[in-house]
């Protein structure tokens, strides 16, 4: 079999970075119109009619929220795969399972540091 | 060349251009659910209230920016445009005039399953790093229904790439040049579109942002310019799918050649690719009018035990009878 792969279109690499750029430009342009103030009271608290505002969250743990960064980084991991199955060599595969692997690794290490497996 | 590439990224057929589709959708929505509810829905800002959405925005951008005490402040911040990029991103691999895209690869349908699965995470994201109690118990459902909807989201997209032998979203528009994949996977359509529905958090699946139970949702705590960018991101997002399910089910902006000069067939094309939005569109407007609020256990089963067997069965179908 003597299939290549095709030229790859810089503006595919090009063309997200471009729009990210632009928007995050556009955000902070957007930013000078408006006033901005920080550190006290929700957003509510001039609505609370003298009652007791709801307190601030504080300090907050999901587990679920960490399976759902696992889950996504399973689904990135396998979705690239995915994309592997026209790949003439064994290289793709190979580089985008050791790239998954790797940050299953990062990300499961990352858990057992920050406690996520103590119970 | 390299200019012209730039102004279609982000101006026309790009961002810009789907920009004013979004806002064109807000005001579609409102105005549907509007006449559905016997009210008559935005009015003032131009003609039938058509600029309304373009007003709201800009008043909110002008808005005060409160920031929590307890809020990530750097997530907080960077969080808005950073959601707003993903469907941003998205609309580029979009073929609007004919049956190429600005910008198409190979895999690009792929980056763009990514792109839906990193903007339910940054929500999440916003949620978490605004330190609300009502943004926690929104992260909470919208995580919990992200685990529901997205699996069976990926296999209804994956049908059309089955259908195509290709992954690339301009290669499955080119191979629906003599039958739309609605025809030959309806299944995967409807899933499609339920499962846009959760992702987008319209009713019935509007658990995570439900105003009579958790007041705003995961946006609670935003105020000013990053509630005006997550809005509006909504709203793209609202395009964007609606876009994607026009490319990969009813044959992007492939129709009736009409013109033998290209430059005219072009606008033609252009013109089936607007129809066929606004006609996707207004499913979802309808439905999302229609139905009421389900709980998000409801909803988590739903798509577990209903929505993934359809779209699961639908892609055993096409491989049984339509794979070569």
């Amino acid at each position: 079999m003597n299939r290549r792969m095709p030229a790859l279109d810089p503006f595919v690499i090009a063309g997200p970075i471009l729009v990210v750029v632009a928007d995050v430009i556009v955000y902070v342009a957007v930013g000078k119109l408006g006033t901005k103030s920080s550190g006290k009271g929700g957003k509510y608290q001039p609505f609370t009619g003298g009652e007791e505002q709801i307190p601030a969250r504080g300090t907050y743990q999901s587990e679920l929220f960490v399976f759902a960064a696992l889950f996504m980084v399973v689904e990135a991991f396998a979705l690239i795969l995915a994309g592997c199955f026209a790949s003439p060599t064994n290289f793709y595969p190979l580089l985008f399972l050791a790239g998954g692997g790797g940050v299953i690794l990062v990300v499961t290490w990352w858990l057992i540091l920050v406690g996520g497996m103590r119970y | 060349m390299i200019a012209g590439e730039v102004a279609e990224i982000l101006i026309f057929p790009g961002l810009t251009f789907f920009v004013w589709i979004a806002f064109l959708f807000d005001w579609l929505d409102r105005k549907t659910s509007a006449r559905m509810q016997q009210r008559v829905g935005p009015l003032v800002a131009g003609p039938s209230g058509i600029l309304q959405p373009v007003a709201d925005f800009f008043k909110l951008t002008s808005k005060e920016e409160i920031v929590p005490e307890f809020a990530d402040k750097f997530i907080f911040f960077l969080g808005p445009p950073l959601f707003f990029a993903a469907p941003a991103i998205g609309i580029i691999f979009i073929p609007v005039f004919g049956a190429t895209a600005i910008v198409s690869n190979e895999y690009d349908l792929l980056f763009v399953l990514f792109i839906i699965a990193f903007s339910a995470l940054m929500a999440a994201f916003l949620g978490y790093a605004a330190a609300g109690r009502w943004s926690t118990i929104a992260m909470g459902r919208l995580i919990a229904q992200y685990t529901g909807y997205e699996i069976p989201l990926i296999i209804a997209l994956i049908t059309p790439a089955i259908l195509a032998h290709s992954l690339s979203i301009a290669g499955i528009v080119q191979a629906q040049q003599n039958m739309w994949y609605i025809v030959l996977a309806p299944l995967s359509f409807v899933v499609f579109i339920v499962s846009a529905l959760a992702e987008l958090e319209k009713p019935p699946f509007d658990i995570p942002s439900a105003k009579t139970e958790i007041v705003g949702g995961w946006m609670t705590e935003f105020s000013g310019r990053p509630l005006a960018y997550i809005k509006l991101t909504k709203n793209l997002s609202y395009a964007f799918l609606s876009a994607l399910a026009v490319s990969l089910f009813l044959g992007g902006p492939l129709g009736p050649v009409l013109f033998s000069d290209p430059a005219l067939q072009a606008g033609v094309d252009f013109g089936y690719f607007l129809v066929k939005l606004l006609v996707v569109g207004f499913v979802i407007f309808v439905i999302r009018t229609a139905l009421a609020r389900i709980k998000i256990d409801q909803a988590v089963r739903f798509f577990w035990m209903v929505i993934t067997p359809l779209s699961l069965i639908q892609l055993g179908f096409i491989m049984l009878v339509w794979w070569k």
